[in-house]
């Protein structure tokens, strides 16, 4: 048995959930959480980005407004996210992965999040009592 | 590779992670959690609280910067020299595999 832990997009939730759905996942439990993932060191990376975000606020030429959105964009401030965890079997592994991979790929090319597995030993169903595998 | 839960108080959430972020562990999430600990949370008088407010970090980290992952923590979550009940813990569990969203890559 696998714990998989994906911190997304919020306004990937539902997409998400879908994707879970359509590979035979049905049970998740699902956390609003605060975070950042690694600096980004190259700018280049967030420039097309930046450029976007910039024209939504017509603010090109104010530097207050452009520090605001590098820091938005390369990670130094913490992000509220959507934390998934999912119990899966051994062998469903690999599909979940895959569902969650393909349901929150963006073009942004930073901020779409982690997946972490983990190992866990067992799994109990409170109202049966039946554990292992066929608990989940 | 490792997953570190450290469930600390509120207020030396931001220290933890500036320090954790200065020494290359940038990347963390946190969740607010309220808990109690060994000392059945806090009684005054006949009033108990048990629900007291702390914040989880999850980091994920290769298995040889544990030590100075759990130091930093440790480190910049004390109250005082000697430290005091409230805290909080450290747990950290086995990570197998990481993926990234975005790049399909495994790896931290």
């Amino acid at each position: 048995m696998k714990e998989v832990m994906a911190v997304i997009r919020m306004d990937k939730v539902n997409l998400t959930k879908k994707a879970l759905l359509d590979v035979g996942i049905p049970g998740f439990s699902a956390i609003s959480v605060k975070g950042r993932g690694k600096l980004v060191e190259d700018p280049s990376v967030i420039e097309g980005r930046k450029e976007t975000i910039l024209a939504l606020g017509r603010s090109k030429e104010d530097e207050k407004a452009e520090k605001m959105v590098v820091e938005f964009l390369d990670g130094t401030r913490l992000f509220p996210r959507r934390l998934f965890t999912v119990l899966v079997r051994d062998e469903e592994v690999d599909r979940t992965v895959e569902a969650i991979i393909k349901a929150n790929r963006t073009e942004n090319k930073v901020g779409d999040g982690k997946i972490f597995i983990l190992p866990f030993d067992e799994a109990i169903r409170i109202r049966t009592g039946d554990s292992g595998n066929s608990a989940l | 590779m490792l997953m570190v839960r450290a469930f600390v108080r509120p207020e030396k959430k931001d220290g933890i992670l500036k320090s954790l972020s200065q020494a290359g562990f940038h990347a963390a999430t946190v969740i607010d959690a309220v808990g109690r600990g060994k000392q059945q949370g806090i009684k005054i008088g006949e009033l108990v609280y048990d629900e007291i407010p702390k914040s989880l970090i999850l980091v994920g980290i290769e298995s040889e910067a544990r030590d100075q992952v759990v130091d930093i923590i440790i480190k910049n979550s004390k109250t005082g020299d000697y430290g005091a009940f409230g805290d909080g813990k450290i747990f950290i569990t086995k990570l197998e595999e990481v993926y990234t969203v975005s790049s399909g890559k495994t790896g931290l």
